[in-house]
């Protein structure tokens, strides 16, 4: 039917004609950045209230202060994470207009509507933290604890429906594996609120619960990791596998998320696990360290390295060939 | 005389309405203007589109123009691309219309030298927004600026939007675009107002060739149908739609483009992808997979951090 | 910065057109900071308003974007 030469077959990028090589798609207009801390700070604050509940249920050594602590730090979501959701609209005063409609269809407006839940419970948990014993205000206790459940589970969904933000488009990257990038985010989410817990357990010198922690946080890293592998893996098989050798690819995504994100802190609460317990609390801080920072590298890294994507026909046009259609069920 | 002009009336075929205005000074707009200049009546609650037939296209870029006059339109990527007669470069925020211009390579890569005399080595495709039947735009916009209209077309809202950006990277078309001055998304409307008017589309109103065509999408895809038999049966072996029903241009769950196209090349060869997918198709698995992960280390921290202590 | 006053004769979405005393039309871009809403544009091309745009030329347009709008006078 065509007179042109044909797409190579197999994985590799398209190779035929293209349109003078110029973008066949728009990239995200998000600032990478900004959207990418939006996304840290949101699995950040869903997971640790997550996290919150579950040891309010197991009871580990200083489980109140644990949850304390998670209570607050889901702070971070309605705070600073919904100022820089605002702050990336081109029409930041009409934020409101998120709040019209619910769509199913929409991951960002699923997403607005659990934020809003997430941020209602949260603040419930801490109101009742901070001011549940203040004479006349006791009433916040029961208030609070009828939040968690509510806060737990709305934390789970906000640690991880960014990834379904970004499938549910048509930038390559992020419509290539819907389940693995679901996956990867919300293991990041986990192991982030683990490591910010566990430090500031070490802080005060409750180095049993951080060990568990950290224990918690090696098993989500190594979640993340297979992710992070299945991310690749299926990258490669649509053509896509050249997003990781950009700049941003290669620092962000190999360098700050695989390797200091996910490598160093899983070799670190490894080796610690093995050590004596005293021995290892220098190794536990730096690993709680290199996971914070490896989970804010992922989001900006795949940000940035959809968007290439998005802007390089090959890959776009390669991506968009009929045998990477999803299978007819 | 008056018989020569009646004559020469029916010979080029004009709509017997059309003989009830014979000046060039109007009072008003013609009531449904639509029916003398295209044959269609526009009437809510039907689907309208376009067939763009690239094989009639001339390149002569009315379509751009009338556009951007109708819509009010800036001038947008001022200068010179450098490559072929397309200083437009692409749709955009600011250009709803795009005429590509594409000449043709040898299959060497290098430019085609032995043409036969007077034959065209360019293919000329007037690219717009494609009016998806299930627009991912739309389906991502979580303001609902976005909105199917009554004429089964798409439209962004401009007193709703507020510049999420979410439907650009959702378009599998790279149509939809964000005007960074104005912080609203912005794409073709059809021409929302003139359909309300009884008007047919600035576009497809001023193309001289008919290479655009507005009208009722069953219409406008069985005339499609119709005009691929025939340039097959003249050896136009390439010839084939973009964006009928469930095939090329409407895979992956998107059904069919209101706006659809005749192509005689890899529809890459336009910058269009062969294989689009409708990416709301892709939020239920990411969540599931998403918060199966988020229940499994769950439990893994319940047993973790309860076990051995109770 | 620079001021344009003239006849609201063309609008659409937050675009219109402003013909100036000159005879001259220049194309305008309602800012996301300006005051004024798309919305309450149409309202002044029908009356036929005069206005005054306070505006800076549009980078790689050519247009002018709008951060305030002032009515001077509503002509029939
Ligand atoms: S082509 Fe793009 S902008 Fe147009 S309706 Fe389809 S998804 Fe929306
Ligand atoms: S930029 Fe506007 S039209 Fe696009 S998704 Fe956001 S609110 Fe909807």
């Amino acid at each position: 039917m065509h007179d042109m030469p044909g797409p190579a077959q197999g994985g590799s990028a398209y190779d035929g004609p293209t349109y003078y090589d110029r973008p066949s798609l728009k990239p995200a207009p998000f600032n990478t950045t900004v959207v990418g801390g939006y996304i840290f700070l949101a699995g950040l604050a869903g997971a640790a209230q997550m996290l919150a509940a579950l040891v309010r249920r197991a009871r580990p050594p200083g489980f109140r202060r644990v949850a304390r602590t998670g209570h607050a730090l889901s702070l971070l979501a309605p705070t600073l994470g919904a100022g820089l959701l605002i702050y990336d609209l081109h029409t930041p005063q009409r934020f409101a207009n998120m709040l019209r409609i619910f769509r199913r269809t929409s991951p960002m407006s699923i997403g607005t509507w659990v934020l809003m839940a997430f941020s209602g419970s949260s603040l419930a948990t801490v109101a009742a933290d901070w001011l549940g014993r203040v004479p006349g205000l006791r009433w916040l206790r029961p208030l609070g604890r009828a939040a968690e459940l509510p806060a737990a589970v709305s934390g789970a969904a906000l640690g991880t429906y960014t990834a379904s933000l970004l499938s549910a488009t048509s930038t390559p990257l992020w419509a290539a594996t819907p389940r693995a990038l679901a996956v990867r985010f919300g293991a990041s989410s986990v192991a982030s609120a683990c490591a910010a817990l566990s430090l500031a357990e070490r802080r005060a010198d409750n180095h049993r619960t951080a060990r568990d922690l950290d224990t918690l946080a090696l098993a989500a890293l190594g979640v993340e990791l297979a992710a992070s592998l299945a991310c690749r893996r299926r990258w490669r098989a649509v053509g896509l596998g050249a997003a990781e050798d950009t700049v941003s690819g290669k620092v962000l995504l190999e360098g700050g998320a695989d390797l200091v994100g996910t490598a160093l802190p899983i070799a670190l609460h490894a080796a610690a696990l093995a050590a004596p317990p005293a021995a290892s609390r220098r190794g536990s801080a730096l690993g709680s360290f290199a996971t914070l920072i490896g989970s804010l590298c992922l989001r900006i890294g795949v940000l940035e390295a959809g968007d290439a994507t998005a802007l390089r026909p090959r890959e776009s046009l390669g991506f968009a060939q009929p045998r990477n259609l999803p299978r007819q069920r | 005389m008056s018989v020569t002009a009646e004559r020469s009336v029916q010979a080029v075929h004009v709509h017997p309405r059309a003989r009830d205005y014979p000046g060039s000074f109007l009072d008003g707009v013609i009531p449904n203007e639509s029916e003398l200049t295209c044959g269609t009546r526009i009437e809510p609650g039907k689907s309208y589109g376009f067939f763009t037939d690239t094989t009639l296209c001339i390149g002569c870029k009315a379509c751009e123009v009338a556009c951007k006059e109708w819509n009010a339109l800036p001038a947008d990527s001022v200068g010179f691309t450098g490559m072929s007669y397309d200083n437009t470069g692409g749709l955009s925020a600011n250009t709803w219309r795009h005429v590509a211009f594409i000449e043709k390579r040898g299959p060497t890569g290098t430019r085609q030298t032995d043409q036969d005399a007077f034959q065209s080595g360019w293919l000329m495709m007037s690219d717009v927004c494609k009016h998806c039947h299930n627009a991912p735009c739309l389906e991502a916009c979580p303001t609902g600026a976005l909105f199917r209209t009554e004429f089964d077309t798409v439209v962004v809202q401009q007193d709703i939007c507020n510049g999420c950006g979410y439907c650009v990277p959702a378009c599998p078309f790279g149509v939809v675009d964000l005007n960074p001055l104005d912080g609203k998304a912005h794409k073709c409307t059809l021409c929302y107002d003139r359909l309300k008017g009884g008007l047919e589309p600035a576009c497809a109103k001023a193309c001289p060739t008919d290479s655009i065509q507005f009208g009722e999408v069953p219409e406008l895809q069985a005339r499609a149908e119709q005009r691929v038999e025939q340039l097959q049966s003249l050896g136009v072996a390439g010839a084939h739609l973009y964006g009928a029903p469930g095939g090329e241009g409407a895979t992956g769950g998107l059904g069919h483009l209101n706006a659809f196209f005749l192509l005689t090349e890899r529809p890459e060869t336009y910058g269009l992808p062969p294989a689009p997918t409708r990416p709301a198709n892709r939020v239920a698995p990411g969540l599931l997979a998403g918060l199966a992960t988020m229940a499994g280390l769950a439990l893994g921290a319940l047993a973790l951090l309860g076990g051995g202590r109770r | 910065m620079r001021t344009l006053e003239g006849i609201v004769t063309v609008v659409q979405e937050g675009r219109f057109l402003l013909t100036t005393d000159d005879g001259s039309t220049h194309l305008l871009i309602l800012s996301h900071a300006a005051a004024a809403e798309p919305h309450q544009l149409a309202a002044l091309q029908r009356a036929q308003s005069r206005v005054r745009a306070t505006c800076r030329p549009a980078p790689d347009l050519i247009g002018w974007v709008v951060r305030r709008l002032d009515v001077l006078e509503a002509t029939a």
